[in-house]
């Protein structure tokens, strides 16, 4: 054993961390190794010194003081809906089912079987009935023979999964994937649209596309227009956190507006969001949306932080004046 | 080997506190407070002695129990609330540690809510039947002498010998808390441990 080694070990063995198996090696060590012997008597006087710094019992009046201060803040909470009590009696139902892990495991395996056995049966049907209606395919990603019949459809082939030569024949077995471009058309509060509206939020490869989502499901938020489901807040914090767009950040922000006193999710995506946005214009923003809730202690202390420590003078000002109309709590 | 059994009795005890809990994923106030009660010494002893403040101690013990309450329903029972409750104290003392280090402010005494110094040792009771004021007066040097050597380690490192020394927990739990590896706690209980020593040299 080397010293290094040792003096690592004689910080586990003080802390009663040293498996015992390497203890007496250890001994051995400090037997013959003056030094290390040494090294060991100074960390058992810093652990002795370290007892200089008592861990004390908090005052009585600490912790009453404590006490009331998080009743009252328990008692301000907003109660929550019946959707989200149904939900999380859902979601600690499953965790109930998780005592019981064979029955969760078979009742996933048959679930998950009978989802991709039905998935699969509608996708084959729906390709061979689109292939049978449209006139023109365009291949992609494989070296087709432009002399052999193209497959009917104007869907673009996605992918070609594998090409088979029948035995002394010029027949080919080609088997392929077709993705088919379609479109819908209908309102706003239309849950399929919406559907699209967050994923397009998501994975739009269009900065246009994801900038425009994102506003429709903004502004349908501002004006309150049914926008309670936890999916579409999700799409937008994670639009506000992620988009490299500041226009999709900037409207995805004004869209979290409303809920900002009343869910804390929001409250924390728009403190992240004031803390880490590069964008000026948005920081600025969120200082406006966290002012009506600025009696916040985290809120306080991220105005503090930012107060003192932005880059930017304006914002550091803004910040300032937000703290100093903030209510202050005895 | 007695490991079943063991582990037999621990749920039992446990009992009564998953029931408390299970109450309180179901929306239960009253089960929430017994399970602050049950709690509250810890957490406001831990996020004292670390921070060094009554005032952060109390805004520590406030985050935390709002984050327990706001998250109890994604509680498991893979560990215990115990476990839990101080995962969400000791990451906030390391958040506080962290803006401290960023304001650069000097945390060697403690202070009270209302800003004045109090004095941590005064609050340990002389059991002695005559005190010594001369050796008094010594132990309260020292106890600023550690305060301020504490301060200067990082704010990981500083939670980690927290942890380890003071609260006694192992270094595989601590790695759990603060969402690392057991190597990566014991390689900054290491390093903490170094600089303590340097910084306390001369008190030999």
């Amino acid at each position: 054993m080397n010293c290094e080694l040792a003096h690592e070990r004689i910080v586990l063995a003080a802390y009663g961390e040293l498996p015992d198996e390497q203890v007496h090696e250890l001994d051995r060590h400090l037997a013959a190794c003056s030094e290390c012997g040494h090294e060991q008597q100074q960390l058992l006087a810093l652990k002795t010194l370290a007892t200089a710094y008592p861990v004390v019992e908090p005052d009585p009046n600490l912790v009453a003081r404590s006490r009331m201060r998080l009743e009252e803040a328990l008692d301000a909470l907003p109660p929550k809906q019946w959707y989200e009590r149904f939900g999380q009696r859902i979601l600690n139902n499953f965790s109930n089912l998780q005592a019981a892990p064979v029955a969760a495991l078979l009742l996933l395996i048959v679930g998950a079987g009978a989802g991709t056995l039905g998935g699969y049966e509608y996708a084959q049907t729906r390709a061979a009935h689109v292939a049978g209606r449209t006139p023109a395919v365009t291949a992609r990603n494989a070296n087709v023979d432009s002399t052999q019949p193209t497959p009917a459809g104007s869907a673009e082939v996605a992918n070609i999964s594998s090409i088979v030569r029948q035995p002394n024949s010029e027949i080919v077995d080609v088997t392929y994937s077709q993705i088919v471009p379609q479109h819908i058309e209908g309102s706003l509060d239309d849950p399929a649209i919406r559907q699209l509206l967050m994923l397009a939020s998501e994975n739009a490869s269009s900065q246009g596309v994801r900038d425009d989502s994102v506003g429709l499901l903004a502004a349908e938020c501002r004006a309150g227009h049914a926008c309670q489901g936890e999916g579409i807040r999700d799409a937008l914090m994670v639009a506000l956190r992620y988009d490299k767009s500041e226009n999709v950040r900037e409207k995805a922000l004004e869209g979290l507006q409303p809920y900002v006193a009343q869910d804390m999710r929001v409250r924390d995506a728009v403190l992240e969001a004031l803390l880490n946005d590069s964008d000026a214009r948005i920081r600025s923003a969120a200082i406006s949306e966290l002012e009506p809730v600025s009696a916040d202690t985290s809120v306080r202390r991220v105005l503090s932080t930012i107060a003192n420590s932005d880059h930017n003078p304006h914002i550091r000002t803004v910040s300032r004046e937000a703290l100093s109309r903030a209510p202050v709590f005895q | 080997m007695d490991g079943p059994d063991r582990a037999a009795e621990r749920l039992q005890a446990r009992a009564p506190e998953m029931e408390l809990i299970r109450e309180a994923q179901a929306g239960s106030r009253a089960a929430f407070d017994a399970l602050v009660r049950q709690y509250e010494q810890q957490v406001l002893r831990l996020a004292l002695h670390l921070t060094g403040s009554e005032h952060d101690a109390e805004d520590i013990y406030q985050e935390a129990f709002l984050k327990a309450f706001r998250y109890i329903g994604n509680f498991r029972f893979e560990c215990s609330f115990y476990t839990w409750i101080y995962r969400i104290v000791t990451n906030l003392c390391l958040d506080q540690l962290r803006r401290r280090k960023t304001r650069r402010e000097d945390q060697a005494v403690v202070v009270d809510h209302s800003g004045d110094e109090i004095d941590v040792l005064a609050s340990v009771s002389d059991n002695r039947a005559f005190s010594n004021p001369a050796k008094e007066l010594d132990r309260k040097v020292l106890g600023e002498r550690i305060q301020a050597a504490l301060s200067k380690l990082t704010p990981r490192e500083r939670t980690v010998f927290e942890l380890k020394h003071y609260q006694g927990l192992r270094l595989r739990t601590i790695g759990e808390m603060l969402n690392t590896t057991e190597e990566t706690a014991k390689n900054t209980l290491f390093r903490a441990t170094k600089k303590l020593r340097t910084q306390l040299a001369g008190l030999r």
